[in-house]
């Protein structure tokens, strides 16, 4: 009987390494404030969107006039996805501004994790923007 | 009837002949996308993308929209000037592949203009250097011919194997010097791969 304890644990523990999850600290008030942005949502893969999701979206502009935006992201489930994501920027007329950094991205995320991924417009006429999230495709 | 029947036979073996010879047929796909082939041991198109991305978005957010770049150049544009870029991998790259995508955002942000005039082993445009050399001889007028900043970088491999799978890690660095020499900017894109033997390349 008393051998089934280490028995136990060692099973426990097995079944913790098959999926990692993250544990994070931070302060309960941080000192920043962010400048969140107001955004709408179309989603059309549900399977990605449970995994991986946005908890929220921040601009801001530098002095030179670009747009820099980030995005918090937080993988909801307690195992390891990998993602790719891509930033489409438009001027004021809603003109999509292609450039070299129009490109998807791929990333990985642990299991409860939480990331910010960012962007930066191309040049001072991209007014807006759009975020993109594919399921990874290998 | 026979004949017809030797007729149909030789039009079907021809068509089934030349079916055989037919090449695949190759699918389009968006470079841009995540659907491009990857590998390990060699830098796919995926990985130029994520290195150049990475680069110029750190250019632009730390040099160009932080305002602090000097210029000389026309309509109070940086001139820049691409300097070597040291290829410690051991495949044979060309290394345009990431710097040509930094050229073409840096323009793209209206405060940057590239001299093609300059450059290690001779100009990239020998027609513009000619003109330029013209220009400066007939011309009182003094044409700018410092570039303001040059851009520098090395790609390094690593590779690493445990049991059946193989790593390969490609660290991008790109540094940019000022013409008095001094680097005011530098950034490293390190990019992971793994992947089961079989799907190597080497």
């Amino acid at each position: 009987m008393k051998n089934i304890f280490p028995l136990v644990a060692a099973v426990i523990g097995l079944a913790g390494a098959g999926c990692n999850t993250v544990n994070t600290t931070e302060t309960a008030q941080p000192s920043y404030q962010r400048n969140m942005v107001a955004e709408k949502r179309v989603i059309t893969d549900s399977s990605l969107a449970r995994k991986v999701q946005v908890l929220g979206v921040n601009a801001t502009e530098g002095p030179g006039g670009f747009l820099k935006v980030q995005a918090e992201l937080q993988n909801t489930t307690r195992s390891l996805h990998r993602f790719s994501y891509k930033w489409e920027w438009f001027d004021q007329s809603g003109n999509l501004l292609e450039g070299p950094t129009s490109v998807a991205i791929t990333r990985q995320i642990e299991g409860k994790e939480s990331m910010f991924i960012s962007g930066i417009a191309p040049n001072p006429a991209a007014k807006d923007f759009r975020l993109k999230l594919y399921e990874n495709a290998k | 009837m026979n004949r017809l029947l030797s007729t149909s036979l030789v039009a079907a073996a021809s068509a089934a002949l030349f079916a055989g010879c037919a090449t695949p047929q190759a699918t389009y796909v968006d470079p841009n996308s995540n659907r491009t082939l990857s590998n390990v041991g060699q830098i796919n198109i995926q990985d130029w993308n994520m290195a150049s991305e990475a680069m110029i978005n750190s250019l632009i957010e730390k040099q160009v929209n932080a305002g602090k770049l000097k210029a000389s150049g026309p309509d109070g544009k940086s001139i820049l000037a691409i300097s070597r870029i040291v290829n410690s991998t051991g495949a044979q790259i060309d290394t345009d592949m990431i710097v040509k995508k930094i050229r073409v955002a840096l323009l793209g942000t209206g405060k940057v203009v590239a001299d093609i005039t300059a450059g290690l082993g001779g100009a990239e445009d020998p027609l513009a250097a000619e003109a330029k050399r013209e220009q400066e001889f007939l011309s009182t007028k003094k044409v700018a011919t410092r570039p303001d900043y040059t851009l520098s970088g090395k790609i390094i491999e690593n590779r690493a194997a445990q049991g059946n799978l193989r790593e390969s890690t490609y660290v991008f660095q790109m540094s940019l010097a000022t013409s008095d020499g001094l680097a005011v900017w530098e950034e490293e894109k390190t990019i992971s791969k793994q992947g089961k033997k079989s799907a190597v390349s080497w």
